[in-house]
Order: C-alpha cells, then sequence, then structure tokens
C-alpha cells in the first residue's frame, strides 16, 4: 500500500457482498482521509447502504479488508462499530422518545458517583462543555419526543461524539430538514471536521454534496465509478457518473406549461386544524400542478390530510366542482375524486408484505371483483399495463413491494391511484428518498397526468422542484398560506420569502 | 433485483415448511405404527380435529387481520349449552340458528372494542372471554345439561356414507373459508389491513369494517364449533371447551399465519390442527405421561412462531 496508514481513517479494500441472485458490492477499494468530509453518491440499489451495513458490521462481507485507524476492523454488530468510534446516524431517529436530552445522550457513558448513583452534576458539566464547542442550542431536559427532527440529529450528533466518535456516518441527514436547519447542520459538520472528525455523508441532494463535501465517491450498480475532489468535478459530471447515461439535467426547461384558465376542480375554503393548520384557503383547477412549499412544520402534510379526511377538521369547507362534499372519512374523498400519495410511503400507502399487484388495486378492488369474488386475471391484467406505462422495476405483478426500491415503491403508490381516475391527486413529498433518475421520472409522471386533465397539488419542501414542476406555488408557512406566485418566478425569490418569513 | 428469487423461494419454505414437516412426520408414524394410515384411524384423527378444527378457521382469520382472539372458548361454552337449552321450547335447528347468531354479535363486540374503542385485542377479548363464561355459569345454573334429540346428535355423531359428519363439515368450512380468504374482497382487505391498517384506511377502504368483520368470522366459528360439541357430546358443562382458544391459536400459528398479521392461509391452520391432534395421539399410544406432553406442545408452539418471528427479524 502507498498510503501512509495514518493518513486514512478508512481504509477498504476488495470490498464484495453477494446477496443470493445478486451482486450486492463488486471489489470496492475506498478511503476516507482523517478529518475529511466525504460523500457518498448513487442511485438506489448502488449499493451505498450495503456499504454502510459492511462498514458497522450489520451484514457480513464475503471478501475483503476493511481497516480502521490503521487497524483491521471486523465488527460483528453495529453496536461494536459504536463502541470503536464509528458512528451512524440515520435517516429514522433513533433516540429514545420519553428520555430527556441529556439521558440520550449520555446512555451507556453515564458516570457514576461513589455510590453508584448517577453523576448528574458532572454530566451536565462535560455536557456543557461539549455543546458550547460545538455552538449547540439544545434544551438539555427536554424530553426527545418533544423535540423537532432536526434538534433530534442534533442529540445525535452530541450523542456520538460523547462516545468518543472519530468516524461518523451520515445517512440523508437533511431528508426531513428545512433549509436554515440544514445550514446549521452544515455548520456543525464543518466544526465537527476542525475537530478531527471525519464523515461519510450519503444523500441524494447534489446542491449539498459541493457545499460540503472534499471529496465524492460515486457508485453504480454495486461498483464503484470514481472518487474525485470536489473541486475538479461539476454537477452534470456527476449526474452522469450516477445514472450512467448523458441525463440532461435540465428537464425542467422543457416542461410545457399549461396554464389555461379553467373552471376550478377543487375549492378549499378557511380550513382549520389547530396548531397546524390555520385557515387555509385556495382554488385548482383542471390540468394544472399547483404547488404547495414551506418550511418543515409549516403544517403542509396537515393540510393534505385534512383534504383527503385522514384527519378531521376543525372548521372549514371543501368543494368539489362548486359543490360542498362533506367527508368524513377517506373512503368518502376516494369517492369525491380526491387522492392522496402520502408522505411517508411505507408507513400509510403501502403494504410491505404483500404482492405488488395486491397493493396496486386496493383502492379499486370492487372494480375487480363481482358479488366480492375477485377475478385475478383482471387485476394482473391492469398490473401489467401500469408497470408498463409507469416503467415500475419489477420482476412482475406478484413481486412483494418491500424487495422494490424506493422510486419503483413510489410508483406502486401513484399508479393504484390512477385507475381511480382522480379529478384531485395529492403529493406529499412524492420524491423523498428516492434518486435522481426515478424524480425525472415522477415529475414526468406528474405534468402528464396534468395534461390528461388532473389537478396535480405538488406538495414538497424542495423549492427547486415545486418551482420546476408547478404550473403556480402557493407558500405556506405557519398553517397559513402567505404567497402565491404564478409559473415563472425564479426560486431565488421563493426561497427568499419562505427564509424571511421564518424570522 | 435478482434478490426476490431468493425471497420467494425462503417465502415458499416457510409457507409450505408445515406441510413438509407434517408428511415426514405422517410417513414415520406409518413405519412404526402400520395401521397409522388405515382408513378407521385417519377418520378417527379427523374427527378428533373437527371442533377444534371449525374454531381454528376463526382464530385464523382474526390473527391474520393481526387481531387476537380468547374469548371463543368461552363463547363455544356459551353457544353449546344454548344450544342444548333452547332445544326444550324451541326446534333444534332454530336453536342452531340462533346460537351461530349470538356467536357472531359477540364476535362483533370484540372487533367494536379493538377497532372503534382501540383496547388491544388480546385485552379486549379476555374482558369479553370472561364476561361469556358468566354468563355460562349464569345460563347453567352451574350444572351440565343434557340433551335427547338423535336429529340433532347426527350433527356430532352421525355418518355420510363412510364419513363422519364432523368431519364433512369441518372439510366443507376449510375450502368454503380459504375461497373466501383467497378470492373476495373481505380476505384480500383482511390480508392487507393485517399488514397494514393505516394504509388501507388511506385508500379509501372502510377499514374498521373488515377489521370488525374478522371477528365477527372468530365469534361464528367458535358458535359452530360449539355445535358440534353439543351434537357430540350431547351434554354440556360449565366448563366446556376451556383452554380450546389455546388449541386454536396454536394451530393456526403453527400453520404458518403470521403472528403480526397480514399473511396466513386456512389450509395450513387445519394441517396445523391435524398435526397437533397426530401427535397427541401418538403420545398417549407410547404412554407419555400427559404432563409431558403440555411440555411438549409448548415448545413446538415455540419453535414454530419463533422461526417466523426470527426469520423476520433477521430481514
Amino acid at each position: 500500500m502507498k498510503e501512509k496508514p495514518e493518513k486514512l481513517i478508512l481504509k477498504v479494500r476488495g470490498l464484495s457482498k453477494t446477496f443470493p441472485g445478486v451482486k450486492a458490492l463488486d471489489n470496492i477499494d475506498f478511503d476516507i482521509y482523517r478529518d475529511e468530509v466525504h460523500a457518498l453518491l448513487g442511485e438506489n440499489g448502488a449499493g451505498k447502504s450495503t456499504l454502510i451495513k459492511l462498514l458497522v458490521g450489520a451484514y457480513k462481507k464475503d471478501e475483503g479488508e476493511i481497516y480502521l485507524n490503521g487497524r483491521k476492523a471486523d465488527f460483528h454488530s453495529p453496536a461494536q462499530a459504536f463502541k470503536n468510534g464509528v458512528s451512524v446516524i440515520y435517516q429514522e431517529n433513533s433516540l429514545i422518545p420519553q428520555l430527556t436530552v441529556i439521558q440520550n445522550i449520555f446512555l451507556g457513558m453515564e458516570s457514576f458517583t461513589r455510590l453508584a448513583l448517577i453523576d448528574e452534576a458532572k454530566i451536565f458539566q462535560e455536557y456543557n462543555e461539549i455543546s458550547k464547542k460545538l455552538g449547540f442550542k439544545l434544551p438539555p431536559h427536554e424530553e426527545a419526543r418533544n423535540l423537532g427532527v432536526a434538534e433530534q440529529k442534533l442529540v445525535e450528533i452530541l450523542k456520538a461524539l460523547i462516545h468518543k466518535a472519530n468516524f461518523i456516518i451520515m445517512d440523508e441527514p437533511t431528508a426531513s430538514l428545512s433549509k436554515n436547519e440544514i445550514e446549521h447542520l452544515f455548520r456543525i459538520i464543518s466544526e465537527l471536521k476542525s475537530n478531527h472528525v471525519s464523515i461519510l455523508y450519503i444523500t441524494h441532494i447534489l446542491g449539498e454534496v459541493f457545499k460540503i463535501a472534499d471529496r465524492i465517491t460515486v457508485l453504480r450498480d454495486g461498483k464503484k465509478i470514481k472518487t474525485i475532489p470536489t473541486k475538479k468535478v461539476d454537477r452534470k459530471e456527476v449526474i452522469n457518473m450516477m445514472v450512467g447515461e448523458d441525463l440532461k439535467s435540465s428537464y425542467l426547461a422543457k416542461i410545457t406549461k399549461i396554464n389555461k384558465k379553467k373552471k376550478t376542480v377543487l375549492k378549499v375554503r378557511d380550513v382549520q386544524r389547530k396548531p397546524r393548520v390555520n385557515g387555509v384557503s385556495f382554488e385548482a383547477s383542471p390540468g394544472e400542478v399547483l404547488g404547495i412549499t414551506g418550511l418543515t412544520g409549516a403544517g403542509k402534510t396537515e393540510l393534505t390530510r385534512l383534504i383527503f379526511a385522514a384527519d378531521k377538521m376543525d372548521s372549514g369547507k371543501i368543494l368539489i366542482d362548486d359543490k360542498p362534499v362533506i367527508l368524513h372519512s377517506p373512503s368518502d374523498a376516494v369517492k369525491q375524486g380526491i387522492s392522496l400519495v402520502p408522505e411517508d410511503r411505507k408507513k400509510d400507502a403501502l403494504i410491505l408484505i404483500l404482492e405488488l399487484y395486491k397493493n396496486l388495486t386496493l383502492p379499486t378492488l370492487p372494480s375487480f371483483s363481482s358479488k366480492g369474488i375477485i377475478s385475478s386475471k383482471k387485476e394482473f391484467n391492469i398490473a401489467y399495463r401500469l408497470i408498463e406505462k409507469l416503467d415500475i422495476k419489477t420482476s412482475g405483478p406478484n413481486q412483494v413491494v418491500k424487495y422494490l426500491s424506493g422510486g419503483n415503491q413510489q410508483k406502486v403508490v401513484i399508479s393504484k391511484w390512477l385507475q381511480t381516475e382522480p379529478k384531485v391527486l395529492i403529493m406529499d413529498e412524492p420524491t423523498r428518498g428516492i434518486d435522481v433518475k426515478a424524480k425525472l421520472e415522477i415529475y414526468n409522471i406528474v405534468r402528464q397526468l396534468a395534461k390528461s386533465g388532473v389537478c396535480v397539488i405538488f406538495v414538497s419542501s424542495e423549492v427547486p422542484e415545486v418551482v420546476s414542476v408547478s404550473d403556480r406555488i402557493l407558500i405556506l408557512s405557519k398553517g397559513k398560506i402567505s404567497g402565491e406566485f404564478s409559473h415563472g418566478v425564479g426560486q431565488e425569490e421563493i426561497m427568499r420569502i419562505i427564509l424571511e418569513q421564518d424570522k | 433485483m435478482k434478490k426476490i428469487n431468493f425471497n420467494a423461494h425462503a417465502y415458499s419454505i416457510k409457507k409450505n415448511g408445515i406441510l413438509f414437516i407434517f408428511i415426514l412426520f405422517c410417513i414415520f408414524l406409518s413405519v412404526i405404527t402400520p395401521n397409522f394410515l388405515s382408513w378407521t384411524n385417519i377418520l378417527n384423527v379427523l374427527r378428533q380435529s373437527s371442533i377444534i378444527g371449525i374454531m381454528a378457521i376463526g382464530t385464523t382469520f382474526v390473527i391474520i387481520g393481526a387481531g387476537f382472539d380468547i374469548s371463543v372458548s368461552s363463547v363455544l361454552a356459551l353457544t353449546a349449552a344454548m344450544c342444548v337449552g333452547l332445544q326444550n321450547y324451541i326446534h333444534w335447528s332454530l336453536a342452531i340458528f340462533i346460537v351461530l347468531i349470538i356467536g357472531s354479535l359477540i364476535g362483533l363486540l370484540n372487533g367494536f372494542l379493538t377497532a372503534k374503542i382501540h383496547i388491544p385485542a388480546i385485552i379486549a377479548t379476555l374482558g369479553t372471554m370472561t364476561i361469556v363464561r358468566g354468563l355460562v355459569y349464569l345460563y347453567t345454573g352451574g350444572y351440565p345439561l343434557y340433551v335427547e334429540a338423535p336429529q340433532f346428535a347426527f350433527i356430532g355423531n352421525g355418518y355420510l356414507g363412510p364419513i363422519p359428519f364432523p368431519v364433512v363439515l369441518l372439510v366443507i368450512m376449510v375450502v368454503v373459508w380459504q375461497f373466501i380468504l383467497v378470492k373476495t374482497r373481505f380476505g384480500r382487505y383482511t390480508c392487507a389491513l393485517g399488514g397494514n391498517k393505516e394504509a388501507v384506511r388511506l385508500s379509501g377502504v372502510k377499514v374498521d369494517y373488515y377489521h370488525i368483520l374478522t371477528f365477527v368470522v372468530g365469534g361464528l366459528m367458535a358458535s359452530m364449533a360449539g355445535v358440534v360439541y353439543a351434537a357430540r357430546l350431547l351434554s354440556v358443562t360449565p366448563l366446556a371447551g376451556q383452554t380450546y382458544e389455546l388449541d386454536a391459536i396454536a394451530s393456526t400459528v403453527i400453520g404458518g399465519t403470521s403472528v403480526s398479521g397480514g399473511e396466513g392461509s386456512v389450509v395450513r391452520t387445519l394441517i396445523g390442527v391435524l398435526l397437533l391432534t397426530i401427535i397427541a395421539n401418538v403420545f398417549n399410544l407410547l404412554g407419555v405421561h400427559i404432563y409431558v406432553q403440555y411440555v411438549i406442545k409448548g415448545a413446538i408452539i415455540l419453535s414454530a412462531v419463533g422461526f417466523d418471528t426470527y426469520s423476520k427479524f433477521r430481514e
């Protein structure tokens, strides 16, 4: 080996992992320098999560060597890796909700007094030192369940540091953070860097990579494509490395905006559900993509759930085709032609253990059955058609949904609503956690649906995608509409307004 | 992407493992006890399995819907007692009709408490189990009830050709309910809501209705088992059917129905019932003490469920 081992915090050589039938990682060589922020990029299924799981011992490797600080590291479990200074911050929070910030941070690392009691004073002092050093302001005695997502992430970072982590893996840490929460996180990452903590940063969002990463490694189909200093590449090159074909990065410029003034299909009148939704009114037309954006916590998800009658509203009215409708449950909403692609597809939209076709036909099962008896043949025909129409990558209608990638799962959720021929399709963060290519496909689907006369309500906290997909944009802040823009507005303009409102 | 094949494969082993074990066990037994595969013995095993078997069909629906029902043994006792008692006043066929409705209504109550009041199913049915057992004592006054009605007795003791009627009934029920589970909307929604109730609700399905319906099936099949029980013994004590719910649940989970809901099969539950019956028979033949039998039965339940839950955990 030419590299001096002490320069490397992590050295991976010839790492391979095969699952029956698929080579998930193929002979990977990979280094992370000390005090470096290293971004790991790749589409879903590229092998990113397999790599992490091998590093921390959640999976057993087939071949290859992993060295940590120059020493061979064969961890049996993430717990062992954690004890050896390797900490993973997952997309989902892994704090114990009933424990306070301090209790979570020091879990397993408590100092004790001579009477074997927990030494609260000493712990508190330690906490103050480290949080001052990194510029954290967290309420130390608040229970974790009362914290926002961003704060919980910070608690996890602190926990890692208290446990003497010198290598932190962050798996899409910004997935549910707002713009300034993200910036705060970035400041902390550079702070960590100067405190000699190396970071492996996994993300789908290219903008972030160029802001914080020193080097980038791109994986594709289980193989390493390249490791390259961030300064030496641009966005387009990275996208090409990830998708492996010359994908037009500016799909968005090609959208043909249709915004003919038609009659309205959906009217929302002063809808309220305290404390998150405080009186929202708007209208939307057939064939229109109405974007709704705003910070995390602005009430976007809550609003979509009210319109779909997943939650009960305190007050307000919904009109479909100018007729007031009373919706007691999602089943009423579906009958009125409203559909919802919810934010959390695994929890709220899919039955992961069931086959694809059963998920597809769930909302429309009566139309596949007579006298209660289902015709599987009809189901399969539709399933094949939708798989083809939306280009769902699957072994067939019989595949169990949990084995599909995120993007393909999302397509299943969208296609299950297509057969209901919705008048209004609400999509809440439809591109969350899916790869670049699938995102573009989803944008295309959205535009096609609009073209066919569906009113699509596209809810997202990613301003660039809202700007490029929507015909019209509403900004939601603190449960109220605080701005409206028609097509043509720049994303900087919208960002500025959202951020100003936050003050 | 080709992961699928492996998973499908593992799935089928899990699904059909019970069948392999069952067949192996039968081959083994037919070697050591030559008359095991005799017609008489097979019918005997089937008849012994019929009451638990009918009850376990309902249990299967409840568990696939991610529920749990321990009240079925009390329901069996109440409906059996009433089926006998009512015959003093009305025709036996009407008595049967009434107790089937009573069983379904108790199931409806269980479903309502679980789906609408959100009491965890095991606690809700613990409550109704206790209440219904109390009703059995109230109804019987604490004494056994007897009935003499040859036509009614046919249900428990009669033969259709060479085959005992309870066996015919069991087979018909298994076929019908397996069809309902696999081919009907109710069956599909049962699996779906057991897998993820919120996702089904947000797909616009009236999910509480179907959730409650699974408990109604549980109550209905328990009362049907009660009818067969009454017709078989022609007497019902207030203690009738105690611990039957455990056998029904055990057979269901040994048959591979997932304890976390979403997947399962009536046919496999039947195999689970048969397996437990045969094991008990063999142990009796071999002179294994009843106390030891309990220990082994418990171990079988734990290994069956453990296999399911641990393989899910590993995923």
